[in-house]
């Protein structure tokens, strides 16, 4: 689509642009050549983004099969003089820590900068990790943009550093920033046009010979080093002082808006020195000290670690042994969690000693939640998952003859929410595929369990978990919720899908194929939605030897609604005269379609939300459930 | 010029992501600088949905203080009544919809959900002015319970609080929906706006 925002070339035009989609635009400033990616919130638009305009801009994009595998093909194109960006959420980085550090180690050719979308306060994440210290590790520089418009700036610039530098270079963005939409400035972009070829004498042991390229230490510190002195006088770094002020702030990327909206709202602006620090690894020192050296106390504000705070900390020991330095570590701001203007508010005024004037609405908020309900998450109506968790619970109670007989370690994913009511058939879930690894440990040690994991997560992180299970005779029994697609991060295609992150076909690689070629010699693909078929497979790999698979196959519910646009479903509708107001379609399987009517004391199917899947037609005891029209 | 601050509260699926937008790219055409902040996490599992926008000068942070909403666009009771006790200062509008959408603990009957005179009445002691109509059943008769978004854009256009011209909106309506869709949206956009003028008469 060439309409899109990100590709427009009218330098200086203002569009609106969601931190995600200004770092693509950001790419293609800078004329990115090949981008990859595996989806994961916080991050996920910005490959969304890429496949979307990959074939107008002509670079090329893949959803790749996990991110270290995206980091490999990024660094592949690197070093053969192709910039290329890679994208993950946080967590995605520890998957590919590995090649991230023989990168930093070996250095790149053309600019690669990759992403990580950090979540404070854990938004959609299993931990708030701050991957700051990830890149410090690695001695990789750091740039944390604080808005839309850096965002897409400081992409470009990350390119031109890296390439400089001969550094990867990491993006770091929160979840506030990357799902914030504001007017960006758009800037000229540039042509890519540059030369493809490996570069040998960087990169080839055959060639440049192995010593020099195996022992790289020295070079990567004398490469920040050099980074370092750049972020002296990085342009995006600011520095607000005029001499007098008593108090500093130091406002880290993204966390300088809170800063500078406590200051206008307490009316500080003038009284108080700043600095926004777009860089803070590593710690453009010189410029911090004028700083420390000037006030009486520093507030680091930054999210979500102590990170920027530690290293000041560090350096005021030597500069400014008196300063007052405050932050996450000091008390004045809370040490986990995302920051708030209120937040900021709060802390300013307990340093300064006045009262913040936000009006409190505590007390309503503790009446609204006594009076309304949570809205806990659940899965989507007619979503495949519900049919086959309510085959699985009777299989399990028939096999095991109790509920509690199996321990269910789950996954990754919209299948995650199986612990919900009112289904509540889920026990651990971790992270990417460690559904199979800890059941085959509890298995060994005599502990039943089933491994719940889905479609997407099995193709990333799953294939080597079920292998080891085979080789060393360990009979777990896999439940793969295979709704053939990547539902939870916007429907993005997997292996098996049979196309690519830009809508071509592409070969079909499909899961019993994998698990028979890795010896699974028990392995069933059956349809959730014949609740009855379901049930009985679910049975069969209880009760057989060895390891044993189901594979649970059913397009996701909302990507079958989007494939039939603008066709509708067929509702289905329950009939008043036949139902007996038991509850069992709510109680037991809650489909959100399937609504309570107080007056009638019947149940109703909500045809705005039903899709039309029929499967609680055999979920109701008395059949009082049927299709709306009969086609 | 004070910014102009609204929260938009909804579910998962209701579109109020796209009437955010409709909104931003509005004052973008009318040359004003624009926020948004959004909390979806995993909206698609009907999961509560919140949009802060800021248009104007003088605002860094999307995220708002409680007691600092001009207005509350409310797209499901609950929802709106969660947000707007949070959000919408002394006096601001709300324009809520009444349709319920009852999550799963109402669903399967772990708890009810409240009446709607409970619930306008707490946010009643936010704000008197309260706008409360059924968007949803104005949208289907535009054509479609989907346009629920543009008829609360409408009824928020008559208001007459927007620091742009009914107009700007229109076209950017106009510009940003594909043909097909113009016309009940259009429609949908003018049942908004009765819809608030009936409402207030109420
Ligand atoms: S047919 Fe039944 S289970 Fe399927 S979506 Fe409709 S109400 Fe839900
Ligand atoms: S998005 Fe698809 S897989 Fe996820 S809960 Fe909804 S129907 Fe189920």
């Amino acid at each position: 689509m060439s309409s899109h925002p990100v590709v427009i070339d009218e330098p200086g035009k203002r569009v609106l642009l969601m931190g995600n989609e200004a770092i693509v635009r950001g790419a293609v400033e800078a004329g990115v050549d090949v981008a990859t990616a595996y989806p994961g919130t916080p991050s996920s638009e910005i490959g969304a983004t890429f496949a979307r305009i990959a074939e107008a801009t002509g670079l090329y994009f893949e959803w790749s099969a996990n991110e270290k595998v995206a980091f490999e093909v990024a660094y592949g194109a690197s070093m053969c003089n192709q910039r290329s960006m890679v994208a993950m959420k946080h967590v995605g980085l520890n998957v590919a820590l590995d090649v991230l550090n023989p990168v930093s180690l070996r250095g790149v050719k053309a600019g690669l900068v990759f992403i990580s979308t950090d979540d404070p306060s854990q938004h959609s994440s299993r931990t708030e990790q701050d991957n700051r210290w990830l890149a410090k590790q690695n001695c990789v520089p750091v740039l944390e943009p604080s808005s839309p418009q850096e965002a897409k700036d400081l992409t470009r610039v990350g390119f031109e550093l890296s390439e400089r530098l001969g550094l990867p270079v990491m993006l770091r963005t929160v979840t506030r920033l990357s799902h914030m939409r504001s007017d960006v400035s758009l800037g000229p972009i540039e042509e890519s046009g540059r030369e493809v070829g490996f570069d040998w004498e960087g990169f080839s042991y055959r060639v440049a010979g192995f010593e020099k390229l195996f022992r790289r230490h020295k070079e990567r510190h004398e490469k920040l080093d050099r980074a370092q002195a750049e972020f002296e006088d990085f342009e995006y770094n600011e520095l607000k002082l005029k001499g007098g002020e008593r108090l500093g702030i130091i406002g880290v990327g993204f966390s300088y808006n809170y800063v500078i909206d406590a200051l206008r709202k307490a009316g500080l602006g003038d009284d108080v020195a700043y600095l926004k620090l777009i860089t803070p690894h590593p710690l453009p020192e010189r410029l911090v000290s004028k700083l420390l050296t000037s006030v009486d106390r520093v507030l680091v504000v930054e999210e979500v670690d102590p990170f920027v705070e530690l290293h000041v900390k560090a350096l005021a020991k030597d500069i400014a042994p008196g300063l007052e330095v405050m932050g996450r570590m000091s008390g004045h701001l809370p040490r986990e969690g995302e920051l708030s203007p209120m937040l900021l508010d709060g802390a300013l005024a307990g340093i300064l000693g006045t009262s913040s004037e936000t009006e409190d609405r505590t007390d309503l908020e503790e009446e609204s939640s006594k009076l309304l309900f949570d809205r806990m998450l659940t899965l989507c109506a007619g979503c495949p998952h519900r049919a086959s968790l309510y085959a699985l619970k009777k299989a399990v109670q028939a096999v095991k003859g109790d509920l509690m007989g199996v321990v269910v370690n789950g996954d990754i994913g919209c299948y995650g929410l199986a612990h919900a009511p009112p289904l509540n058939f889920e026990d651990t879930y971790f992270c990417m595929g460690a559904s199979i690894g800890v059941s085959q440990g509890m298995a060994k040690v005599g502990v039943d369990t089933i491994a719940w994991i889905g479609d997407g997560t099995f193709f990333h992180a799953g294939i080597p978990g079920l292998i080891n299970a085979v080789v060393n005779n360990t009979p777990i029994k896999v439940v793969v919720a295979d709704n053939e697609i990547i539902a939870m991060t916007g429907f993005q295609p997997t292996p098996q899908t049979g196309r690519t992150a830009m809508g071509k076909p592409t070969k079909r690689i499909m899961i019993e194929d994998i698990a028979r070629a890795a010896g699974v010699e028990h392995v069933e693909v059956v349809d959730p939605n014949d609740l009855e078929a379901a049930e009985a497979a679910f049975r069969r790999m209880l009760e057989a030897e060895g390891v044993a698979m189901v594979i649970a196959r059913r397009l996701c519910a909302t990507e079958a609604l989007r494939a039939m646009r603008p066709d509708k479903p067929v509702p289905y509708l329950v009939d008043a005269d036949a139902c007996t107001g038991c509850k069992i379609c709510q109680n037991q399987f809650g489909c959100p379609a399937l609504v309570w009517d107080d007056e009638a004391g019947r149940a109703r199917v909500d045809s705005t939300l039903c899709t039309g899947c029929g499967a609680c037609v055999q979920v109701c005891p008395v059949g009082a459930i049927r299709i709306s029209e009969v086609a | 010029m004070n910014a102009f601050r609204l929260v938009i509260s909804g579910v998962g699926g209701q579109g109020t992501l796209l009437a955010s937008r409709l909104l931003a790219q509005s004052a973008i055409e009318a040359g004003l600088p624009v926020k948004i902040g959004e909390t979806y996490g995993m909206a698609q599992r009907g999961g509560p949905v919140m949009g802060h926008i800021q248009i104007g000068e003088g605002v860094d942070s999307p995220q708002m203080r409680p007691a600092e909403a001009d207005a509350l666009l409310g797209f499901e009771l609950g929802e709106a009544v969660r947000r707007g006790i949070t959000y919408l200062r002394r006096g601001g509008l709300a324009l809520v919809n009444t349709r319920k959408l009852p999550p799963v603990e109402v669903i399967s009957g772990m708890v009810e959900y409240p009446s709607q005179d409970s619930l306008l009445s707490l946010l009643k002691k936010v704000t008197e002015e309260v706008v409360a109509f059924d968007a949803t059943a104005l949208a289907e008769e535009a054509g479609d319970p989907i346009t629920t978004n543009v008829v609360i854009l409408g009824a928020l256009t008559a208001s007459g609080m927007l620091p742009f011209g009914e107009e700007t909106v229109v076209n950017v309506l106009r510009e940003s929906l594909r043909p097909a869709y113009f016309e009940m949206n259009r429609r949908a956009f003018e049942l908004g706006k009765e819809g608030y003028v009936k409402a207030l008469g109420n």
